[in-house]
C-alpha cells in the first residue's frame, strides 16, 4: 500500500481525480494551509492543493515570475500554464506570500479560470480580524454557491467541519506511529500520504487511512542512526525528504504545512460556521505570514520536537523565501540555545543538481550531532 | 560571532548624523571654488554624492534638502535626550501621524538606509554584511537591511517602538522588522492593509488604523490631541500643495525639474511632513523649477526621453544615476515612490482628520499598489495615469533584486502597458542599495541602449505621423 | 599500521596514506568518468608509487561526491562528509586552526572546528556557481587566463573592474562588457577574485571567523581571491603546510585512523 502511495504521490493529475472528474465532480485548487477546505468540502468539491512534486521546469512561469521569485511558486504557474492543471474548475487565492499571490495573479492573468476567488486572510489574530475573515468566509461561501449552485447550508458545513475533525483525529494518529520509538514509517512516506490526502475528498482520505493506520500497526522502521524533525516553507517533495533519510536521519515528524502544522491544533467554539472556521483558521495558523505571533510558533516548535524525541532539526526552505527565510535566522539561535541542533538547509525547489548538495549537508549534520 | 567580525563598530545614525552636522557650516552662495575645496576632503563615497548634490543647477534645492534632513535626524537626538520615544517606521507610513504626538519622533527605516549609502565610506555595506552574519538571509531587502542591520549591532541610536504596516504589501520588510523588534525587545506596533478595495476593505483598514493610533497612545502614554493634530496636518497640508504644483511643473518640455527633485521629494516626504520644514523645502523645489522653466533651462542639448521609473530607483551612486540621465537628456520624471498621492486632509474635527490620515497611509506608495486587491492592477493604473499626466514616453523598472511582491507584477504590467498605451519598459536587475550587485557602468549602458534605440526610434516614428493629415480612411467614423 | 583517505570531488580526485601518524604519501589527479574509476585510480597510483599492495591498507575512508559509491564497490570501509573531513584534516595539520574555509569546484564551505577538533558549526553554499571553483574556470576562460594566471595577473591590477557578486551568470555578462570595452584583464581578475571573496566571505560570516583561519580546496591555491578575503574579513589566513587540494583526504585518512583502531 505503501509503494501505491508513493506512486500517487508523484502525479498531479491522480486516477482518483481523473474518476471523480469523469463522475461529474467539480475541483477546485488552493495552496495554502489558511484555506478553510470545509466550504468546499460542503459544496461537493474536491478540494485540491496545488502542488509541483519537484517539478523541474519552470519556464512557462519564469515568463511571468522572475527568478527572483520562489521556484516552488514557478513550477505550480509552469504546470498551470502548460496544461496539467486544466482539470481544475477553479482557483482559490489567498494571500499566504508574496509570491504565492503573485502565483495566482498571474495564473489567472495568463489562464482564465472559470471561477476564480481571493480570499484575504489578516496576518493576525485579533477580535477585528476575526470579524472581517469571518466576512470574508461568508462571502465566499456566497461566491462559491453561487457559481457552482450548491446550497451551501449550514448543515452542511457542519458536516463538512466534523469530517474534518474525523481526518485530524487520524493524521494525528499516523503521526503517533511516527513518532514511535521504532517508527512505523519514514517521513517521506508519512509526506507521501499527506500528498495524497490532499488531491482527495476528506471522506475518501479517512477510509483511506483507516485502512492504512491498520496496515502498519506492527510496520517497523530500523536501521536509523537519529531522530530528526523537519521545519520549514510549504514542502511537496517527498524525494528531498527520501535524500535527507537515506543519510540516516528518519525524520519521525514535522512542523511543515504539509504536515502536522495543517492538523495538530486546529479548533473553533463558535456556534456560527463561519465564525467557527474563522476561528479554526486564523487561530490555529503556525505559519511565519503570521504577525507578532513568533513564540507561539516556537512553542508549537518545541512541543512536537518533544513529543517525537527527536535529536536534531532540519529548517528547510526555497532560496527567495521571505517569510521563512527571516524566521530560520530566529529559529536557528532560539532552538539551539534549548540543546536542539539545527541544520539550516536553504535549497532551490525541485533541483535534482541540488540533491548531492543537501546530502553532503545532512550527512556532515548527523556528524556533527555525533550520530 | 558575527559581531566580533564587525567590530569596531559606529552605528549607521550615528556615523550619518556626524556628516550631517557639516551641513550647517556651508554657506548659502558657495561659490564653485568652495564648492571644490569641500569636496575635496570629503572621502570618496560621500564625495561623489555631495559632487551631485552641489553641481551649480542642484545647490540651492540640496543645501536646503540637506538641512532638512540634518534637522530630522537632529529631532530623533534630541527626542531621545528629552525622554521622548523614537519611532522606527517604514517609508510607506506617513511620519506627520508620529509628529501629531508630543512625545514621538519617526525614524524611517529606508531613508537611514539611503543616506547611509549616500554618505558612508564604504557605503551600507558593513551593516549587510552584519545581518549576513546574523544568518538573516542574502535575497532580503537592502533598503531595510541596511538600517535593521545597523541598528542589530546594538551599537548605533536605537529606536524604542518599531511601527510595521508592510504586512500585505511586502512580507521581506514586515518579516525584517519583526525580526528587529524581537531582537532588541522593542515595543511592535503593527499596521494591516487587507488586500481589499472594496468598501468594506476600506473600512477595515480605518478600523486596524483606529487600533494603530490606540496601541501607540497606550505605548507612549499620551492621547492625540485635537489641536497638536490640526497644527501637524495643516503644516501636511500645506506642503501637499506644494507637491502638486511640482507635479504639475514636470508636465513642461523639456522638464523644468531637475531629476534629483524625485528624490528629494520623497525625502521630504518621507521624513519631515507635518513639520515647516518640509513646507519651506518643498516651496523652494517649486520655486527652483519655475525659475528654471521661466529661464527654459535643461542640462542637456535636448531632452531625449522622458523616463517614468515604475518602482524605485537607484541610491547608490547619485551622480551616476540621477545627474547622468539629466546630462544625457534623459528626464528622470518621477518614479513609483513619488506616488505618495498627499492629500488635502479637512481639519474640521478629530473624525475627519483620523480619517484623512488613514486614507493617506492607505494611499502611500507599495500600500497603495502591492496591498491592492491585485498586486499588478493599482500598479499599472497608476503607471499609466502617471505617464499621461506627465507625458512619459518610457518606464524602467529597476528590478530590486528583493523586491519579490513588485517582480510578482512586473511582466504583467509592462505586458499591459505596452498593449494600452504603447510605452515600452526596460527592465534592469540589481540591488537598488548595494552597488556592488550591478555596477553603474552597466546600467548607464542598458538605459542608453533603451534610450537611443527603442525611446528614439518609438520618437522618430510619431512625428511623422503627427505632421501627417489624417486621411479619410484614417477618419474615426461619425 | 597504514591508513587511507580518498576524496573524490567533482574536478579532481586525491588519496592520502598515513603512517604513524604521518603522511607516508598522496596523490592528485583529475577525475575520470565516474567516482568509482577515479576512487581507483588515484589511490591505485599512489599504491604503485608507495610499492604497496592494496591489503596494507588497514582501514580507509572515503569522502567527496563519490563517497557512498566508493564504500559499495569495497574500496573504502566508511565513508565520511567532505565537510567533516576538511575539518579534521585541517585541525590535524594545524591544531589552533578553529576554522576553515574550503573551496572546492563545486561547492564552497565553510567549518568550524572545536579545540579538540570535533566539527562545530558549518555552513555550505547554495546552488549558485558565484563562490565556488567552477567559477573560477569559467572566468577564467572568459578571460583567457590559467587558473593559475587568474590568481596572480589579479596583483597588476590597476583599476580593479567592480563586477556582481551575487551570481555568476550576471558576472560573467559583465566580464564580457568590460573585455568589450578593452577593459585591462589584470583589472578584470582582480574584479573576479575579489567577486568570489565577496561571496565566500558572506558565508564566512554566517559560521564567525574563530582564529586561527585556514582554507583549503583548490581556490586556496590562488592568492588573489586569499589575499581579498583576507582584507575583507580583516584577518590573516593561515597557509595551509601541504597541499590543500588533498586535505579533504588527509581529514579522511585521520578518521580512517580512527575507525580502524589506530588510536
Amino acid at each position: 500500500m505503501m509503494i501505491d502511495l508513493q506512486t500517487r504521490a508523484s502525479q498531479i493529475e491522480t486516477e482518483y481525480v481523473r474518476k471523480f472528474k469523469e463522475e461529474g465532480g467539480k475541483v477546485v485548487g488552493y495552496a495554502c494551509v489558511a484555506t478553510p477546505v470545509e466550504i468546499l468540502e460542503a459544496a461537493g468539491i474536491l478540494p485540491y492543493r496545488i502542488k509541483a512534486f519537484g517539478h523541474p521546469d519552470t519556464s512557462l512561469g519564469d515568463s511571468y515570475l522572475s527568478r527572483f521569485n520562489c521556484r516552488f511558486c514557478r513550477s505550480c504557474l509552469s504546470l498551470g500554464l502548460d496544461g496539467t492543471y486544466d482539470f481544475l474548475d477553479g482557483l482559490v487565492e489567498t494571500n499566504g506570500c508574496d509570491h504565492l499571490r503573485g502565483m495566482f495573479e498571474n495564473w489567472q492573468y495568463a489562464k482564465k479560470l472559470p471561477y476564480f476567488h481571493y480570499l484575504k486572510v489578516p496576518h493576525f489574530f485579533r477580535e477585528d480580524a476575526l470579524e472581517y475573515f469571518t466576512e470574508e468566509i461568508s462571502l465566499w461561501r456566497e461566491s462559491l454557491s453561487r457559481h457552482f449552485g450548491a446550497p451551501l447550508e449550514d448543515a452542511a458545513i457542519w458536516r463538512a467541519v466534523d469530517e474534518q475533525e474525523a481526518l485530524q483525529a487520524r493524521l494525528r494518529e499516523l503521526y503517533a506511529l511516527r513518532m514511535r520509538k521504532v517508527p512505523a514509517l519514514s517521513g517521506a512516506e508519512a509526506l507521501s500520504v499527506i500528498c495524497t490526502g490532499s488531491s482527495m475528498r476528506t471522506a475518501d482520505f479517512v477510509s483511506l487511512l483507516d485502512g492504512l493506520l491498520g496496515d502498519l500497526s506492527e510496520r517497523k522502521v530500523e536501521g536509523f542512526r537519529a531522530r530528526l524533525m523537519l521545519l520549514g516553507s510549504a514542502t511537496d517533495e517527498v524525494d528531498l525528504v527520501a535524500d535527507i533519510e537515506q543519510q540516516g536521519g528518519l525524520v519521525v515528524t514535522d512542523a511543515l504545512c504539509y504536515g502536522s502544522r495543517s492538523f495538530w491544533e486546529r479548533k473553533g467554539e463558535s456556534r456560527d460556521p463561519d465564525r467557527f472556521l474563522a476561528e479554526k483558521y486564523l487561530g490555529n495558523l503556525f505559519c511565519p505570514r503570521m504577525f507578532t505571533e513568533y513564540e507561539r510558533r516556537l512553542q508549537f516548535i518545541l512541543d512536537r520536537a518533544e513529543e517525537a524525541g527527536v535529536d536534531g532539526i532540519v529548517l528547510v526552505y526555497n532560496k527567495f523565501c521571505d517569510l521563512h527565510g527571516v524566521e530560520a535566522a530566529a529559529l536557528r539561535v532560539d532552538l539551539e540555545k534549548r540543546g536542539i541542533p539545527v541544520l539550516v538547509l536553504e535549497k532551490d525547489y525541485g533541483s535534482q543538481s541540488d540533491t548531492g548538495r543537501v546530502k553532503t549537508r545532512v550527512q556532515a549534520f548527523l556528524e556533527r550531532i555525533g550520530k | 560571532m558575527a559581531k566580533e567580525l564587525t567590530k569596531p563598530l559606529e552605528g549607521l545614525f550615528n556615523r550619518v548624523y556626524d556628516i550631517f552636522s557639516i551641513v550647517d557650516r556651508l554657506p548659502d552662495d558657495m561659490t564653485d571654488a568652495e564648492v571644490e575645496g569641500v569636496l575635496h576632503v570629503l572621502p570618496t563615497d560621500l564625495r561623489r554624492t555631495m559632487s551631485a548634490f552641489l553641481a551649480p543647477r542642484l545647490r540651492e534645492a540640496s543645501l536646503e534638502f540637506l538641512r532638512l534632513i540634518k534637522r530630522w535626524l537632529e529631532g530623533a537626538r534630541r527626542a531621545k535626550e528629552e525622554g521622548k520615544k523614537v519611532v522606527l517606521v517604514p517609508f510607506n507610513f506617513p511620519p506627520e501621524v508620529i509628529y501629531g504626538f508630543e512625545g514621538a519622533w519617526p525614524i524611517t527605516s529606508e531613508v537611514l538606509t539611503t543616506l547611509g549609502v549616500a554618505a558612508l565610506e564604504g557605503q551600507g555595506e558593513r551593516y549587510w554584511d552584519f545581518a549576513m552574519g546574523l544568518g538573516l538571509p542574502d535575497f532580503a531587502c537592502s533598503a531595510n537591511m541596511i538600517e535593521v542591520g545597523s541598528a542589530l549591532t546594538e551599537t548605533d541610536f536605537a529606536p524604542d517602538i518599531v511601527l510595521n504596516d508592510c504586512f500585505a504589501s511586502c512580507d521581506i520588510n514586515s518579516k525584517t522588522h519583526e525580526f528587529l523588534a524581537r531582537y532588541l525587545g522593542l515595543p511592535l506596533v503593527f499596521l494591516e492593509k487587507p488586500p481589499d478595495d472594496t468598501p468594506r476593505g476600506i473600512r477595515q483598514y480605518y478600523r486596524y488604523f483606529r487600533a494603530m493610533l490606540s496601541d501607540l497612545e497606550e505605548i507612549l502614554g499620551e492621547k492625540l490631541r485635537e489641536e497638536r493634530i490640526r497644527e501637524v496636518l495643516d503644516r501636511a497640508n500645506r506642503a501637499s500643495e506644494f507637491y502638486w504644483e511640482l507635479w504639475d511643473l514636470h508636465k513642461f518640455k523639456p522638464c523644468p525639474v531637475p531629476n534629483a527633485f524625485s528624490l528629494m521629494t520623497y525625502g521630504i516626504r518621507y521624513t519631515m511632513w507635518g513639520q515647516e520644514e518640509a513646507v519651506s523645502a518643498m516651496e523652494k523645489l517649486v520655486k527652483i523649477a519655475k525659475d528654471r522653466l521661466s529661464r527654459k533651462e535643461y542640462p542637456a542639448e535636448r531632452e531625449v526621453a522622458r523616463a517614468w521609473w515604475t518602482y524605485t530607483s537607484y541610491y547608490f551612486d547619485m551622480p551616476g544615476f540621477f545627474n547622468w540621465m539629466e546630462e544625457n537628456g534623459i528626464t528622470h520624471l518621477g518614479d513609483g515612490l513619488d506616488l505618495v498621492f498627499p492629500r488635502i486632509i479637512p481639519l474640521d474635527d478629530m473624525d475627519s482628520m483620523v480619517e484623512g490620515m488613514a486614507e493617506t497611509a492607505r494611499n502611500m506608495p507599495m500600500t497603495r499598489q502591492m496591498g491592492a486587491s491585485s498586486m499588478s492592477a493599482q500598479w499599472l493604473e497608476d503607471i499609466i495615469w502617471a505617464t499621461r499626466e506627465l507625458d512619459a514616453d518610457c518606464c524602467i523598472y529597476c528590478g530590486h533584486h528583493s523586491c519579490k511582491q513588485t517582480w510578482s507584477g512586473a511582466a504583467v504590467v509592462r505586458r499591459e502597458l505596452l498593449a494600452r498605451t504603447g510605452i515600452p519598459t526596460l527592465v534592469l536587475q540589481g540591488d537598488a542599495w548595494i552597488k556592488r550587485m550591478t555596477s553603474m557602468e552597466s546600467l548607464q549602458e542598458q538605459i542608453k541602449e533603451f534610450v537611443d534605440n527603442v525611446v528614439a526610434k518609438k520618437r522618430e516614428g510619431r512625428r511623422p505621423t503627427r505632421r501627417k493629415p489624417a486621411s479619410a480612411a484614417e477618419a474615426p467614423a461619425g | 599500521m597504514r591508513f587511507g583517505g580518498i576524496d573524490v570531488g567533482s574536478l579532481t580526485a586525491q588519496a592520502v596514506i598515513l603512517e604513524n601518524g604521518s603522511i607516508l604519501g598522496y596523490k592528485s589527479i583529475r577525475v575520470k568518468t565516474n567516482p568509482v574509476a577515479s576512487a581507483e585510480a588515484v589511490m591505485g597510483e599512489l599504491l604503485a608509487e608507495l610499492a604497496l599492495s592494496p591489503g596494507e591498507l588497514t582501514f580507509t575512508v572515503s569522502t567527496g561526491y563519490g563517497r557512498e559509491q566508493v564504500q559499495d564497490t569495497g574500496l573504502s570501509q566508511a565513508n565520511v562528509s567532505e565537510i567533516t573531513c576538511h575539518g579534521v584534516g585541517a585541525h590535524w595539520l594545524m591544531p589552533e586552526v578553529r576554522t576553515v574555509i574550503d573551496i572546492g569546484g563545486q561547492d564552497a564551505k565553510v567549518i568550524r572546528m572545536s579545540p579538540s577538533g570535533e566539527l562545530e558549526d558549518f555552513v555550505m553554499n547554495d546552488k549558485c556557481a558565484a563562490g565556488t571553483g567552477r567559477f573560477l574556470e569559467v572566468m577564467a576562460r572568459t578571460l583567457g587566463l590559467s587558473l593559475e594566471e587568474l590568481g596572480t595577473v589579479s596583483r597588476q591590477a590597476r583599476k580593479r573592474a567592480a563586477l556582481s557578486s551575487r551570481c555568476g551568470i550576471f558576472c560573467e555578462t559583465e566580464v564580457l562588457r568590460f573585455l568589450q570595452r578593452g577593459a585591462d584583464r589584470a583589472d578584470i581578475a582582480a574584479g573576479v577574485n575579489r567577486a568570489m571573496a565577496e561571496r565566500v566571505a558572506a558565508l564566512v560570516r554566517r559560521v564567525g571567523a574563530e582564529p586561527e583561519v585556514t582554507m583549503s580546496g583548490g581556490v586556496a591555491k590562488n592568492p588573489g581571491v586569499k589575499e581579498e578575503l583576507e582584507r575583507i574579513l580583516g584577518l590573516r589566513i593561515r597557509h595551509c603546510p601541504v597541499d590543500p587540494q588533498i586535505v579533504g583526504a588527509l581529514g579522511a585518512a585521520v578518521l580512517a585512523k580512527r575507525m580502524g583502531g589506530g588510536s
